[in-house]
């Protein structure tokens, strides 16, 4: 195993009496990579979150954090100090006020109170807080309670943090604005391990696991990940009318196609060999415009988690 | 800014639950007003005793005597006597009175010629708690009417029961609610919250932000605790101001005990709330649960309004597990009649192996649900 490694899983399977929530995975972060955990609902992202950051035992595999091997219970505290975690629900108290939470937490951690008043100006600083931290948690905007709950997790200094879909439910604004802290972080050096159900954020990753059934069914870049999926290239299908059923059907079973998808108003389609255009443009209606685009990880998703054949 | 940091985990979590508590008007009414809405109720509303009963009295033979006999009866206090009119059973027909009593003709003239003189009591038995204590009532009223009406000489009869009411000798029914009604606050108080605080954590999710630090159960658990600990001991000195003060209530025991009795008795409650918390993860749930589990067997079971030695057997052995039986027992024994260490022996015996039973089960339970 080596020192420049952040995380580094082997194997791991998390069992819930029968139910198997993550399936023999593997994987390798590096650290001041930003790592994006990319699935459905239910396809294990959380389960392997919590038990990098000691919150679950896995059943079996090997997991090593932040250089610490797990197995023991010591290893699990040690592994709380050396990673920050920030999960899906907001899970900072709401009747406290931002001051509170920071300092509950510090004391939690034991953080001397000098170091700690350090520390929260840093991080105050660092999310560009400039409301009164007396104010209560629960009269913060949306996106503000997300980069107090981002403070707080990374309050210790941590490592790694992980962050369980930091920006669900946040506007699209704020949600920016939080990519950028993101991206901030791991330029500090930090490795930060994100999940997410927004496709434009995990173009943002520096690399994506596409989890499906508790199982990681791809893991590259997001410019591999595309490659991966769609060899040849990508067809857009743009028309004012909607396409006939049966002009539908006729290229869904043609065997030079590979797949064919709804995108928004529009058609992607997928052929199996290169230089496919000229005889598409010849099959189909004058009004249908075709173009070939990069396909989006949306596409990707769709092929790779959604759509498989 | 001012952060004051100590060094206890278990300490910023009591801090924090304190906060909790008092910011939100849910629980701060519920700590606060729970208490005090009990104690009206069964110190103002409630009464056991029996006092101003309604009776008609037909009076057949209206002799000096006879009204003698009356006047006895009405001189009381207890009574607030109807002359009757009409059939017999009319007034009980239409529950206007609690009992009848039919004075038949000729009372005086056996009594004065040395024959026993009769009179009837029709009573309403749908009460029948009531009509026992009226009959008994009537019943004691007999001997002195007869002293009374004969002299002395004449009442010596060949056995004499002389009644004498100890610990509570007006047989003051608030005394006999108080001490008790302490024990089913606490219980209830204790229980419930914990349940709902650590319900409320799992619900709004912020478990996962102390389990995520390396915090450890037992201080979790600890810091918990120890906020709700200090409620239900406020509670108990509510309790046991308004029980001195406005009702009037003696404390012939030691104070220390009573302490040792009231630590004794929540801890097991606490535990209990923990317990509950660690199968309902909602607080809704949490707070039914709690309110069944303890507000029901601490009311009908532990002896608070019904005795638990007149139960059927198969109740009085359940009331055993009931922690609030046993400290009922001692509570009643501390205010009332003074009772030592020696008398409460047992009581106090039980509610240790309870502690030790809950304390035990909670923490395994508890550790189990936060551990990985």
């Amino acid at each position: 195993m080596s020192a420049d490694k952040a995380v580094e899983v082997k194997g791991l399977t998390v069992r819930f009496g029968d139910f198997i929530a993550v399936d023999d995975i593997g994987f390798e972060v590096s650290k001041g990579e930003i790592f994006g955990f990319l699935g459905a609902n239910g396809a294990g992202k959380t389960t392997t979150i919590r038990v990098l950051c000691g919150l679950i035992t896995p059943s079996a595999g090997a997991v090593r954090v932040a250089g610490l091997d797990f197995g023991s219970d010591a290893a699990a505290v040690a592994i709380k100090s050396k990673v920050g975690y920030m999960s899906q629900k907001l899970t900072i108290y709401q009747d406290m006020s931002v001051e509170e939470n920071l300092e509950f937490c510090a004391n939690l951690r034991k953080m001397e109170p000098a170091r700690m008043k350090a520390r929260v100006k840093e991080l105050f600083d660092f999310i560009q807080f400039d409301t009164d931290p007396k104010t209560m948690v629960k009269d913060l905007p949306g996106g503000l309670k997300q980069e107090v709950s981002l403070a707080v997790s990374m309050l210790h200094d941590p490592e790694i943090v992980f962050l369980d879909e930091p920006t669900s439910g946040v506007a699209p604004a704020a949600r920016q604005r939080f990519w950028q802290l993101i991206r901030r972080v791991a330029d500090s050096g930090k490795t930060v391990f994100v999940t997410t159900h927004y496709m434009t954020e995990a173009e943002q990753c520096g690399r994506i696991a596409l989890m499906r059934d508790g199982k990681i069914i791809a893991l590259d870049t997001p410019a591999g990940l595309k490659r991966t999926a769609f060899p040849v290239s990508l067809i857009e299908l743009s028309s004012d009318k909607p396409l006939s059923k049966e002009l539908l059907a006729q290229l869904k079973n043609d065997p030079a196609m590979r797949s064919l998808v709804p995108y928004g108003m529009r058609w992607h389609l997928e052929p199996a060999q290169p230089g496919s255009m000229e005889s598409l443009r010849h099959r189909l209606p004058a009004e249908v415009e075709l173009a070939e685009v990069a396909p989006s990880l949306e596409d990707v998703f769709i092929r790779m988690v959604e759509g498989k054949r | 800014m001012n952060f004051i940091s100590r060094d206890s985990r278990t300490l910023s979590i009591a801090r924090k639950e304190f906060r909790h508590i008092a910011r939100d008007p849910f629980t701060l009414g519920m700590a606060l007003g729970l208490p005090l809405l009990l104690l009206v109720f069964f110190g103002f509303a409630i009464d056991f005793d029996v006092r101003d009963i309604h009776l008609t009295v037909f009076d057949r033979d209206n002799t000096r005597i006879s009204r003698q006999f009356v006047d006895s009866i009405r001189g009381t206090g207890l009574f607030i006597i109807k002359p009757g009119v009409g059939g017999v059973n009319d007034d009980l027909d239409h529950e206007r009175v609690k009992g009848t009593l039919v004075i038949e003709k000729g009372f005086g003239e056996d009594l004065r010629g040395g024959k026993s003189p009769k009179a009837q009591l029709l009573m309403d038995g749908a009460d029948n708690s009531g009509a026992g204590v009226i009959a008994s009532y009537l019943g004691g009223l007999v001997p002195a009417a007869w002293i009374r009406l004969k002299g002395l000489e004449a009442a010596r009869m060949p056995i004499q029961l002389k009644t004498r009411f100890l610990f509570n000798g007006e047989l003051n029914s608030r005394w006999f609610i108080i001490p008790g009604l302490a024990v089913l606050i606490m219980g209830l108080l204790a229980t419930l919250l914990t349940a709902t605080t650590v319900a409320r954590e799992w619900e709004h999710g912020s478990m996962e932000l102390l389990l995520s630090t390396p915090v450890k159960p037992i201080e979790i658990i600890l810091g918990k605790l120890l906020p709700y600990l200090c409620l239900g001991l406020g509670a108990v000195l509510l309790i046991y101001v308004s029980a001195r003060l406005v009702f009037g209530l003696p404390f012939a025991g030691s104070h220390l005990l009573y302490l040792v009795g009231c630590l004794l008795f929540l801890i097991p409650c606490l535990a209990l709330g923990l317990i509950i918390s660690s199968v309902a993860r909602q607080q809704q749930v949490a707070m039914q649960m709690s309110m069944m589990i303890t507000m029901l067997p601490s009311m009908l079971l532990s002896g608070f309004i019904f005795p638990v030695e007149s139960m059927p057997a198969f109740f009085y052995y359940i009331t055993a597990i009931i922690p609030a039986r046993w400290f009922i027992v001692v509570s009643r024994g501390l205010y009332l009649k003074g009772e030592g260490i020696v008398e409460l022996a047992l009581p106090l015996g039980i509610l240790l192996v309870m502690n030790v039973f809950f304390v035990r089960l909670a923490l395994k339970k508890f550790k189990a649900d936060l551990e990985p």
